[in-house]
């Protein structure tokens, strides 16, 4: 009779979390929703391309052919820069609302995408620059410039960086920057055409160059990234707590800031200033695993993307034969997944 | 830069243009005679005296400047430097309003008190250059500063050039001088051998674009007075089958399209040739159009022809390289 009495747990007594066999099931899944969402994103667009000549384009590759370039130049590129910038923006902002501690925490707070286009227009402006493929590496200083800028004035005064100073400097260097961009862009129409490109984010018109350009510093990014989750465990205890646990937390601090500057100044030269995806998504992934970070990491890793890539395709075909920006996309269903978010569930102790 | 900026022109919305004054000299209208000109919107405007003050588009300056007509401002699309018509140009002495398409400064136009502004008529969209849907309120509020007169776009430049040696004439200058045979003759001549050119290479077909980030655009040839011009002249421009319903200027193509149409030759936007040549080359379809493999993309002196003088210039290019062209790629 104990076995029975022994296996039914009374049920307050159950953990209040999906156990680690579950979490590691929904990741598999995952993975499989992902890769059914490259299919999509490799077979849907504005040329029709049968499937036969898809496979020929990965089998037999022929650059004269126009469906084939179609595939492996156009499509395939755009579906890896929306895997690698989607897991970057996902990840970021997970690490950003466990280390500031704040459940609003994104990519915007940090003035990251403020930071890479006054960059860009800078470039453009003073330096002259006109290739695309520059662009990037000034989209990505001038993201981790605006990120070393944030935590630095945030680390004014004895307490150090704490959540509240950083969102003041995060909005203070915004403005400011904003404000150098449009002082800048207001006396030069060309910088204005250049600079539509990183008011929105799209994966479109983003090919092998640039995915190539960016690759090492999201990979970088992402393995630094997966190595947070431990710590992130013990800040979201509270920094006294983090402490007496004898975490080093203000060196814990600057390496995670140092990794969103990387994954987000990548992500944002890869495919412009993408919003809501690293706010929201992070949430969805906490309301999946509970609070290790751990898992929410590795959720936010894979959903991400999948969130990115679908919205990606939505953007391809509701307006079809033109295209919306995969920005505008996630910003018309972000806005509300966020708002139903808030509404139905406490917002994390963070 | 008229009919691609659109898209920048919402962009540009928010950026308030900065007031400024200027000196008011209050020169009355001297003009002694009763005016009088047929527009490009097909209305005849006139004026119990000749205008003598006036604003124009920077192409139309251009052509009235020809004509020896010397406005006394512009508005440009662009930065001045960088407008094709005004090159070479005596800007001495005349206001700049704008470098901004969308945008002129309306409180220093007022302040010129102008009794004319002279800018080209497009049909498609009912307005005049600079006074488009879409532009600031204060650039509209330039309108009512005075009757807004000039030919219209879109069958032909010759016809267009016509239209502003008449307004020029209304306006008291005279058009009979050598100077302006001497441009008229050479002008001829060049049509001539472009016609001869075009005739000598059989089946030669051509498409004319203006590529951007997001969208290969085709042009409408019977929308683009050039384009209309070369077609009367024997060139085959092809026409795009699905022209965007809201700006039939173009038709636009997503760039995994871009192998749509295969002409024997590319004609190219040359408005900012360097950044669209560049914006090209960077997409992997522009090499699926076979011309653009066989290196045979010419310069289209795109919208912004005013003048006999930049006319035989590209057309003379244009019979250059047009020579050169296979007219059996494809």
């Amino acid at each position: 009779m104990s076995i029975t009495a022994r296996t039914e747990a009374p049920v307050e007594q159950r953990p209040r979390h999906r156990s680690r066999a579950t979490l590691a099931t929904g990741f598999v899944i995952l993975i499989g929703v992902l890769a059914v969402v490259c299919f999509f994103s490799i077979t849907m667009g504005a040329r029709g391309v049968g499937l036969s000549t898809i496979w020929k384009a990965f089998t037999d590759y022929d650059p004269s052919n126009a469906s084939e370039t179609v595939i492996r130049e156009l499509r395939v590129p755009r579906t890896l820069i929306g895997i690698f910038a989607g897991a970057a923006l996902g990840l970021s902002g997970a690490i950003l609302q466990g280390v500031t501690r704040n459940p609003l925490a994104d990519p915007g707070i940090m003035g990251i995408n403020a930071g890479a286009a006054t960059s860009i227009v800078f470039a453009i402006m003073v330096l002259g620059t006109q290739s695309t493929s520059t662009y990037v590496w000034f989209a990505f200083l001038g993201a981790g410039v605006a990120t070393v800028t944030v935590y630095g004035i945030a680390s004014f005064g004895r307490e150090g960086a704490t959540p509240v100073k950083l969102a003041l400097a995060g909005a203070a260097v915004t403005a400011i920057l904003s404000s150098i961009t449009s002082a800048i862009v207001m006396t030069n129409v060309s910088a204005l055409n250049e600079l539509r490109f990183w008011q929105v984010g799209s994966l479109a018109g983003r090919y092998f160059p640039v995915f190539w350009q960016t690759l090492p510093f999201l990979v970088i990014g992402i393995v630094l990234a997966l190595g947070t989750g431990r710590a992130l465990n013990g800040l979201a205890l509270g920094e006294d707590l983090a402490l007496a646990l004898g975490q080093r937390v203000r060196l814990t601090r600057v390496v995670m800031f140092v990794t969103v500057a990387i994954l987000c100044g990548a992500a944002t030269s890869a495919c412009g200033p993408i919003v809501f995806v690293g706010l929201v998504v992070p949430h969805l992934a906490r309301m999946i695993c509970g609070p290790d970070y751990r898992w929410i990491l590795s959720y936010s890793l894979l959903l991400t993307p999948v969130v990115v890539l679908v919205a990606d395709i939505i953007g391809r075909v509701i307006i079809s034969p033109g295209e919306l920006q995969v920005g505008v996309v996630l910003g018309v269903i972000g806005a509300p997944a966020f708002i139903l978010l808030v509404r139905y569930r406490n917002l994390a102790e963070l | 830069m008229k009919r691609l900026l659109l898209v920048s022109v919402s962009a540009a919305l928010f950026l308030a243009g900065c007031g400024s004054s200027s000196d008011d000299d209050s020169a009355d209208a001297k003009g002694g005679e009763a005016w009088s000109y047929t527009s490009g919107d097909g209305k005849t405007y006139d004026a119990d005296s000749t205008p003598t003050r006036i604003i124009a588009h920077g192409p139309a300056a251009a052509a009235l400047i020809s004509f020896g007509i010397k406005p006394i401002a512009i508005y440009s699309d662009g930065p001045v430097d960088q407008d094709k018509s005004l090159k070479d140009l005596d800007l001495s002495g005349i206001e700049i309003l704008s470098e901004t398409y969308g945008q002129i400064d309306a409180e220093k136009a007022a302040g010129l008190k102008p009794d004319l502004i002279v800018a080209s008529y497009w049909p498609l969209e009912k307005a005049y250059s600079g006074f488009e849907a879409g532009v600031e309120d204060s650039a509209q509020k330039v309108k009512g500063l005075a009757d807004v007169v000039g030919p219209a776009e879109g069958d032909s430049v010759v016809t267009k050039i016509e239209g502003y040696e008449e307004l020029a004439q209304s306006l008291g200058a005279d058009t009979t001088g050598e100077k302006i045979a001497a441009d008229k003759a050479t002008f001829q001549t060049a049509v001539e051998r472009f016609r001869t050119t075009v005739a000598s290479k059989e089946g030669l077909t051509s498409l004319a674009v203006s590529p951007a980030e997001d969208l290969l655009y085709v042009a409408v040839p019977s929308e683009a007075s050039e384009l209309s011009d070369f077609t009367q002249w024997g060139l085959d421009i092809m026409t795009p089958d699905s022209p965007d319903p809201d700006f039939a200027y173009w038709e636009n193509l997503s760039w995994e399209n871009a192998d749509k149409y295969q002409p024997d030759f590319v004609l190219m936007d040359d408005r900012d040739a360097a950044n669209s040549l560049e914006v090209a080359q960077g997409q992997p379809t522009w090499q699926n159009i076979k011309a653009v493999g066989a290196g045979a993309v010419v310069p289209w002196p795109a919208y912004w022809m005013n003048t006999y003088r930049d006319y035989t210039d590209q057309l003379d290019q244009l019979s250059t390289a047009i020579e050169k062209i296979d007219p059996n790629l494809t």
